[in-house]
């Protein structure tokens, strides 16, 4: 059994050291030391408090850092280094790979600090410090007329570094793309407490640091470009009787020409918890609820496209109801947003999954993993960024009662159906430690092996995030 | 969020724990919500971070002493509450955290002194009223005192005039249209006597009947946030028994920090026998807006005369009006329906003023900090005119705008009612 399988449950007793850290851990001191008390965590109260994102609870942290610069981050890193610890690197702790949890005691920086933010208008930019909520980034590029696209649905609270470090994705990233797609230049400190500039030519450096999770590098700032909003904006909602009418409408809508803003679904189970949590008088009844945005300047294509899509929904057996109002329409959005956290209501743990396939094959996935979660005796809820063949099926169990073994199983089974319809394992949440054990089925040897070789490369004396995107090597390999 | 509570020993206020525990993701979607993590941008002073220490704490993994400095700085102001999706009820947790750690605190001589002070003298208007005013003689001495005794001067307003107590039955003018009683309140009858008459004066104006039972007194919400539980419980019996709620249409008060008190009672008597007693009072308890609110709603509320002048009111929600009731829309309703009045809308409006009853006294550096915020933030919406329905907000809102160097004046929402109502305004 792995650590991983047992880190799924939140009781954090098992791994709670009674005496490890504490005011007289010399890591602590030597980092008080550099950087004075504001900035060091060493207190146990406040360690517990870094051992955990949205997803897990790991190990307690020796120390935490809350740097204001990035010398701050260097001086850190360099001190992590000589005491021979691991250093994880922390935004909000929204993540839903157990990114931020640390496998083992050690260094957990955390960004939220480092907050600054200028907009270059006439250059269309924004440059940010890692610990900058990605919603900031909107609201002070708004009265320049300009937008930050990536919108995952945690903005209100996530950084720029964790969304970096996840490439997190959105609502818009079917149209607009993810975050990856906007990021110019980044700066970062490698393993050894070096800062680095980098752009996207060459190596593209910046790409590889995107998406690896803290693993090899801190993010420390980023030059993100912004785009001005379409001046047209038109949402529709439809429902269906069954999921996999859903899916074929998507499919149909979009080889038929639409590319819609937004494209989203989510199942049953999922309407019905946000009716519970926010009552907007969403179809209870219905299998599959779809909602659409098209944008763009010209409003007749933006109807033109939405007709498109509603033709689609209708053709597949669902019931379209148009946004008559813009508040309507945000209100719809809302909901959307809301159906992760308020699915908290009906278990208080879940195993959430974060699979993308092509598009052609969505109708079969979403059927097959239907049928999986309704042949095991845990709630199975999906809902998901459809248009990009992103779907998060969610296992909600109670760990006090329900076997957090068969949940893993569950996410497996969940995994290798994206497998074998020639998807892959995360769209933007990330591996981290929840589905490192997936890699293998996902990756081939020789591949995994090209990974490594690329984190030892940059991160030589494996200190970055350990445990975390790759399984051990040697595991089928 | 998984956890080991200790459910069997700890009784009702523990299973009222453990269900906000359980209740809680650790998503994270309340730290942009939070006061405390806005001015400090770290975990432990944060709600999901708050929620993780009580639970350690109540498990037996983590010295109290070790959590209470970051609980401590937690205003109550319940923010998290309105941003979290899973509807973990963060209020009735701490809540009761207080009420059970409480009386394993070891606090300084000087510590406690000042504690069992603003208990007794709180929840006594007549008491309360004199201290003011000896602390209203002490007020130019301020900036020579330590921080401890300034702080308490500081929340005192400008002037404090002389006790007004309410009459007991208020008729109704013109046709009775309904009965209600009221709750009186204990430090603003002190401070601010003219929200009470305004209150009173604008009910019988509505053809409504207000009566004020005896033998009501403080709600114990200050005691019960302190964590004095024992105290609360007294008070909060007290009311239940001067309160009948069968004998009134609704039992109202015009203190936002009170009405959200008397709301929590069924929560305060989990699992005790008269838990069902306080349900059926509390379903009872509304706001005074909340109340003008539906009038106005059903098209009964009397219309008032316009404003003398077109005025801009910038309106603050009160964290126990917003967060805590979540009553956002019937005091602007109430404000837009005179004739002659916009109201403005605060930027960071969700955020805490930081007076969060007696914060100012224990936390005198962050309460600063907020009072400061709000301040500067009312002032940028450029108000004729500052409302709100809180009498701490009032006080602290009118201190800090005040420190500012700007002269808006401050009032209550039901004042500014009252006033249109005579034509005053
Ligand atoms: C309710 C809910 C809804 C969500 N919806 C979406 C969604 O729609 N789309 C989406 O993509 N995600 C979503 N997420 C997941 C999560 O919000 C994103 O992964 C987000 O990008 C994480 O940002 P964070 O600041 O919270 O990072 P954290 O969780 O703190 O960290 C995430 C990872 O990034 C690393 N990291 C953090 N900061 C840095 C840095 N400065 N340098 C290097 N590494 C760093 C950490 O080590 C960790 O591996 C959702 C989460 C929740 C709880
Ligand atoms: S928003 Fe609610 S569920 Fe999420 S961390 Fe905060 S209290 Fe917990
Ligand atoms: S009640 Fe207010 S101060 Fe306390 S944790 Fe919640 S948001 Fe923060």
């Amino acid at each position: 059994m792995s650590t991983e399988k047992l880190a799924l449950t939140t009781n954090s007793g098992a791994r709670k050291p009674a005496s490890a850290g504490g005011a007289h851990n010399s890591l602590a001191a030597e980092l008080t030391r550099l950087l004075g008390p504001r900035k060091v965590l060493s207190n146990l109260s406040e360690r517990l408090n870094y051992r955990y994102d949205a997803i897990q609870f790991g190990a307690t942290p020796l120390a935490v850092v809350l740097p204001e610069s990035t010398g701050d981050v260097v001086a850190a890193v360099r001190a992590a280094r000589a005491a021979g610890v691991p250093i994880v690197g922390r935004g909000a702790a929204s993540g839903l790979s157990g990114g931020a949890a640390p496998t083992e005691p050690g260094l957990v920086i955390s960004f939220t600090r480092m907050t600054r933010l200028t907009i270059h208008p006439e250059r269309r930019e924004a440059q940010a410090q890692a610990g900058v909520i990605t919603l900031a980034v909107s609201d002070a590029a708004r009265p320049h007329g300009l937008i930050y696209p990536p919108d995952p649905a945690s903005f209100r609270t996530s950084t720029i570094g964790g969304n970096l470090a996840e490439n997190a994705g959105g609502p818009m990233c079917f149209k607009y793309g993810v975050t990856g797609d906007y990021v110019r230049a980044l700066s970062f400190v490698d393993a050894d407490g070096e800062e680095h500039h980098v752009t996207r030519d060459a190596f593209d450096l910046a790409g590889l640091l995107i998406g690896s999770e803290g693993t090899l590098g801190l993010i420390t700032e980023a030059t993100l470009r912004l785009i001005p909003p379409a001046t047209h904006t038109r949402t529709l909602m439809a429902h269906f009787p069954e999921v996999g009418a859903c899916a074929e409408a998507v499919s149909a809508a979009i080889a038929a020409g639409a590319v819609p803003s937004k494209l989203e679904f989510m199942d049953r189970a999922c309407t019905n918890a946000v009716e519970d949590y926010l009552n907007l008088g969403l179809p209870r009844d219905a299998e599959a609820v779809l909602l659409v945005d098209t944008d763009g300047d010209d409003l007749n294509t933006v109807q033109d496209e939405l007709q498109l899509v509603a033709d689609a929904c209708e053709r597949a057996g669902g019931t379209v109801r148009r946004a008559a109002t813009d508040a309507e329409g945000a209100a719809l959005w809302r909901a959307r947003r809301s159906v992760s956290p308020a699915l908290g209501r009906i278990r208080p743990q879940r195993m959430n999954e974060d699979i993308v396939v092509p598009r052609s094959a969505l109708p079969d996935v979403v059927r097959e993993i239907r049928a999986l979660g309704d042949a095991s005796p845990f709630r199975l809820v999906q809902f998901g960024h459809i248009g990009d063949g992103n779907l998060h099926p969610n296992i909600l169990f109670d760990p006090r009662r329900e076997d957090t073994h068969a949940v893993h199983d569950l996410a497996h089974q969940i995994a290798l159906v994206a497998i074998r319809h020639g998807g892959v394992l995360s769209g933007e949440h990330g591996i981290g430690s929840m589905k490192r054990d997936f890699m293998t089925d996902a990756v081939d040897p020789g591949t995994l092996k090209a990974l490594w070789n690329v984190k030892r490369a940059l991160d030589p004396h494996l200190a970055l995030n350990p445990g975390k995107i790759l399984p051990a090597e040697g595991v089928n390999g | 969020m998984n956890n080991d509570i200790p459910v069997q020993t700890l009784g009702g206020q523990g299973e009222v724990m453990a269900h906000a525990v359980d209740a809680c993701v650790h998503c994270g979607f309340c730290l942009p919500a939070c006061p405390t993590y806005a001015l400090l941008g770290d975990e432990m002073d944060s709600p999901r971070g708050r929620i993780v220490l009580m639970k350690e704490v109540l498990e037996g993994g983590l010295p109290l002493l070790d959590a209470a400095p970051h609980l401590d700085r937690c205003l109550g102001c319940q923010a998290c509450v309105t941003a979290c999706p899973s509807g973990v009820p963060y209020g009735e947790l701490i809540t009761a955290f207080r009420g059970w750690s409480e009386p394993q605190r070891q606090r300084s001589p000087l510590d406690r002194a000042k504690r069992a002070a603003i208990l007794k003298i709180l929840p006594a208007p007549k008491v309360f009223s004199v201290a003011a005013r000896l602390g209203q003689f002490a007020k130019p001495l301020a900036p020579a005192l330590p921080a401890a005794l300034r702080s308490p001067l500081d929340l005192l307003p400008e002037s404090v005039p002389a006790m007004q107590p309410s009459a007991a039955f208020t008729p109704a003018r013109g046709v009775r249209r309904g009965r209600v009683a009221f709750l009186v309140g204990c430090a603003q009858q002190a401070l601010t006597p003219n929200f009470n008459a305004a209150t009173l004066r604008v009910l019988s104006r509505n053809g409504i009947e207000v009566v004020i039972p005896d033998g009501q007194g403080c709600c114990g919400a200050a005691a019960l946030h302190t964590g004095a539980r024992d105290e609360a419980l007294k008070l909060v019996r007290a009311n239940l028994n001067a309160f009948n709620p069968d004998d009134f249409d609704a039992i109202l008060s015009n203190a936002a920090g009170c009405g959200a008190g008397l709301k929590e009672y069924p929560m305060v008597l989990h699992g005790e026998p008269d838990e069902a007693r306080a349900q059926a009072f509390a379903a009872k308890v509304m706001d005074i807006s909340e109340y003008l609110g539906g009038l106005l709603a059903d098209g009964t509320l009397e219309p008032t005369l316009p404003a003398s002048r077109p005025l801009k009111v910038a309106y603050h929600d009160a964290c126990h009006l917003a967060h805590a009731q979540g009553v956002r829309a019937q005091p602007r309703d109430l404000l837009r329906a005179i004739p002659g009045v916009t109201v403005l809308e605060i930027p960071e409006g969700d955020l805490c003023c930081g007076s969060a009853g007696t914060y100012n006294l224990e936390q005198p550096e962050l309460a600063t900090q907020l009072g400061a915020r709000k301040a500067k933030n009312i002032l940028s919406t450029q108000p004729d005119l500052i409302a709100s329905g809180n009498i701490g907000c009032h006080t602290q809102i009118q201190s800090h705008v005040r420190r500012q160097g700007d002269r808006a004046p401050v009032m209550h929402t039901i004042e500014i009612l009252d006033l249109a109502y005579r034509g005053e305004l």
